[in-house]
């Protein structure tokens, strides 16, 4: 049998109901029924009390007078009441004088008694009444009352409470069905709403409300719940469609790298964070003719020149340290076992906090590209003792030249005609220029070289010299030269003295009809100094600020000069690393800036160490 | 037990039939009780705490029990008092006046009785001859008539449940 708790809430309510209205009826019929006994007898017991003492004083005549027939008379008046079986009248010796029996006659007289008394038993009420006549007794009456009346009344009782009984529940259970209604209906919305989310999982089913009760906040709450679940799926599977979108953006990134690196003529490698390799282009196995497995990791150090091995090795084990940028020149075993120059680089890629996520390099062929740098680097440096030993060697000759023509031109004077004299001074002229052009292609080609040992010079005595050789011509042109307080840097005093020699040399030259005035400043930025010499000069268009630094390059045929001036300051520049350039626009003066870094680059490689020797 | 009773008053009326001792036992209660079913006026009363006088004219057949019967009785609030007289009384002196039957000549001196007095006799011929209670046995038992015309024009109220155990009732 099922148990209470587990039948639906409908036949609940019903069998609550029902339970309730038959429990409260039959208490009320209990009550009603034991307070009418409680009253019916209180009043049979009156009534029976005021019957006998009627009887009583009616007969006492006939007990006075000794007359059984008036006092049987008086008796037979109790016909009248159904339920009185008996009555009977004692002398006052308690000899009887009448007697009363119903038709039925179904009760004797017992003996009296003396004393007035009300005897209920089960059957029958007994009511015992003395009878006096002038405060002396007569007799005794005696009347025994059935009480049938008591269980017929029941019976009757009985038959109503059943009845209503009966039409209560009828009403018990319309009412029910009714409630029923009320709450077993919101209830049955709430658990078909639930069912449906539990079946499908469709979380935008609503549970309908019908009430404004516990029941219908309790739907209210549900739908809440709902709604909160409802947003939170679709956050869910937002988000799940945004991770699946990004692993396959991650998916065709990788994609587009694999592709990429396999499509380029480099050989392309990453590594974990650690410096494993984890990844090799294709071009590896076709260089190399070793496979992945013999590469990957570090198996990649079975290709490299033994003379490199040590340098590729540290410089990575560096990097991988501290994320420096890897790079390095290096050689690399072909698979036909000949060693061709590569560049390789490698850069850290970091995710958003910082840290390493892996490494990505790539591997360059430059082998052929080196040996065309090697080739022209010595047909430069043969081109450049050319040059150095044509320079000195014409020196010689072009000294006598100059030197034997003014001799000529002082000691034969009067024996020229002045056509003679003029072409003598034209001879004089040319070979003095040809000697000043010798001179400085020889600085020129001494400006690549950079002294043995740090050298360091004092920017502004080295400044004060210059303007101290240059006074003759400032005070010609009436100049002025000033200067902030200049730095001690790392450089050859002769070069610096080159430099700002030929840079204000060419700021005094290009002057305008005005006096020139210049200023020399200098200023640490990026663990360099820029030095600037600005003039107020007739100014350089934009168009050749790049070719006044080359050799010979002259922008004006009216100024005299050998147009190698600007060439040697490059030069020099270069050699320490530094850079110089040049702003300016026509008529509006000039400046030319140069950068000295702190310290001389140190090279990296070989090559670059064999091209600066 | 019914039969005990039964038994018991059968052997009562034989008694009374054979000893008239017994017969005048219960005339002598009967005096008594009479009292307690009629109502004297005023007038009949010297005072109105004077006692309710039983007067026995000429021969007493009671002896000592009509005494002894209304010994200590008291009937609205008057006691009872018997008294043997021997010629016809005064008036306001009896209350109920009690005629044995040997006593033929009273029956002429009835009518000078006056108001306020209860005439008891014996013999249905009494009544008839004016007064007022008759004793008379009847299957031996001891009843009594009653005529009610002479009671009321003596100012006496009868009860009407005297009128209902008397034997015949003279109206």
């Amino acid at each position: 049998m099922r148990s209470f708790r587990d039948i639906p809430i409908k036949q609940k309510l019903m069998v609550i109901t029902m339970a309730t209205t038959t429990a409260a009826l039959a208490l009320a019929a209990i009550g009603i029924v034991a307070f009418d006994a409680f009253l019916f007898r209180q009043s049979l017991t009156r009534d029976l009390s005021a019957l006998s003492r009627i009887i009583a004083d009616n007969s006492t005549a006939a007990l006075a007078f000794n007359d059984p027939r008036a006092a049987t008379e008086t008796l037979a008046a109790l016909r009248a009441r159904p339920h009185l079986a008996t009555a009977c009248i004692y002398r006052a010796d308690g000899s009887l004088l009448a007697k009363y029996a119903r038709q039925d006659g179904l009760f004797a007289c017992p003996s009296p008694t003396v004393q007035d008394e009300f005897r209920f038993s089960n059957t029958d009420l007994t009511v015992s009444h003395a009878i006096f006549l002038s405060g002396r007794r007569l007799g005794t009456l005696l009347m025994i009352y059935d009480l049938d009346e008591i269980s017929e009344r029941m019976r009757l009782f009985g038959t109503t409470v059943l009845g209503v009984l009966l039409v209560s529940s009828l009403i018990a259970f319309l009412l029910s069905s009714s409630l029923r209604a009320a709450i077993a209906t919101p209830i049955s919305h709430l658990v078909s709403a639930t069912t449906t989310v539990a079946q499908t999982s469709d979380y935008s089913v609503r549970a309908q409300k019908v009430s404004g009760d516990e029941l219908g906040v309790l739907v209210d709450r549900f739908n809440e719940m709902l709604a909160g679940i409802q947003s939170r799926d679709n956050n869910l599977i937002t988000a799940l469609r945004d991770r699946e979108e990004a692993l396959r953006d991650a998916e065709r990134a990788h994609e587009r790298f694999r592709f990429m690196a396999e499509s380029m003529p480099q050989k392309i490698f990453t590594t974990t964070p650690a410096g494993d390799t984890n990844y090799l282009n294709r071009q590896w196995m076709e260089f190399t003719g070793l496979s992945v497995e013999q590469l990957q990791n570090w198996g990649w150090i079975q290709v490299i020149h033994p003379d490199d091995l040590d340098a590729n090795v540290r410089n990575w084990r560096h990097s991988v340290e501290t994320g420096e940028p890897f790079l390095l020149q290096h050689r690399c075993r072909r698979a036909d076992g000949v060693y061709k120059w590569h560049l390789s680089r490698a850069h850290a890629m970091r995710d958003a906090s910082g840290r390493i996520s892996m490494w990505i390099g790539s591997t360059t062929d430059i082998h052929e590209q080196k040996e065309k740098e090697e080739e022209l680097r010595r047909a430069n440096e043969d081109l450049q003792q050319f040059a150095y030993s044509a320079s000195h060697d014409l020196q010689e000759p072009i000294r006598n030249v100059a030197v034997y023509s003014e001799i000529v031109a002082k000691r034969y004077h009067d024996l020229l005609d002045p056509d003679g004299r003029q072409f003598l001074g034209f001879l004089t002229e040319g070979g003095r220029r040809l000697a000043t052009l010798i001179d400085d292609l020889l600085a020129y080609t001494r400006a690549g070289v950079v002294e043995a040992g740090i050298a360091t010079a004092d920017a502004s005595a080295i400044l004060q010299r210059v303007i101290a050789s240059l006074s003759e011509t400032i005070r010609q042109c009436d100049g002025k030269v000033t200067y902030d307080s200049l730095p001690e840097i790392s450089m050859s005093q002769t070069h610096l003295q080159q430099v700002l020699q030929n840079l204000i040399t060419n700021a005094l030259k290009y002057r305008k009809e005005d006096p020139p005035e210049i200023h020399i400043s200098a200023l640490y930025q990026g663990a360099a100094w820029r030095f600037s010499v600005r003039d107020n000069g007739i100014g350089i268009d934009p168009e050749y600020k790049e070719k006044i630094f080359g050799v010979f390059k002259r922008l004006h045929r009216n100024y005299s000069g050998t147009g190698i001036g600007l060439a040697i300051c490059q030069r020099v520049v270069a050699r320490y690393g530094g850079r110089i350039w040049v702003e300016s626009s026509p008529g509006k003066g000039a400046t030319f800036f140069f950068t000295v870094p702190e310290r001389a680059p140190r090279a990296h490689s070989a090559a670059a160490e064999s091209s600066a020797g | 037990m019914l039969l005990l009773v039964a038994l018991g008053l059968l052997v009562a009326v034989r008694a009374t039939a054979v000893d008239e001792r017994l017969e005048y036992q219960v005339k002598a209660a009967f005096l008594l009780n009479f009292t307690k079913f009629i109502e004297w006026p005023e007038a009949a009363f010297d005072t109105p705490d004077s006692p309710i006088v039983i007067c026995i004219l000429g021969d007493d057949p009671f002896g000592k029990t009509l005494d002894q019967i209304v010994a200590g009785e008291v009937v609205a609030g008057r006691k009872i008092v018997v008294q043997r007289i021997k010629r016809l009384p005064p008036p306001k002196s009896c209350q109920e006046l009690f005629v044995y039957r040997q006593e033929k000549e009273v029956l002429k001196t009835l009518p000078e009785v006056g108001p306020g007095v209860l005439t008891i006799g014996e013999g249905e011929s009494f009544v008839r001859d004016g007064g007022m209670i008759a004793f008379v046995v009847e299957n031996r038992r001891v009843r009594f008539g009653i005529n009610k015309t002479a009671a009321v024009s003596a100012g006496l109220k009868l009860s009407s449940k005297l009128l209902n155990v008397a034997k015949s009732v003279e109206e």
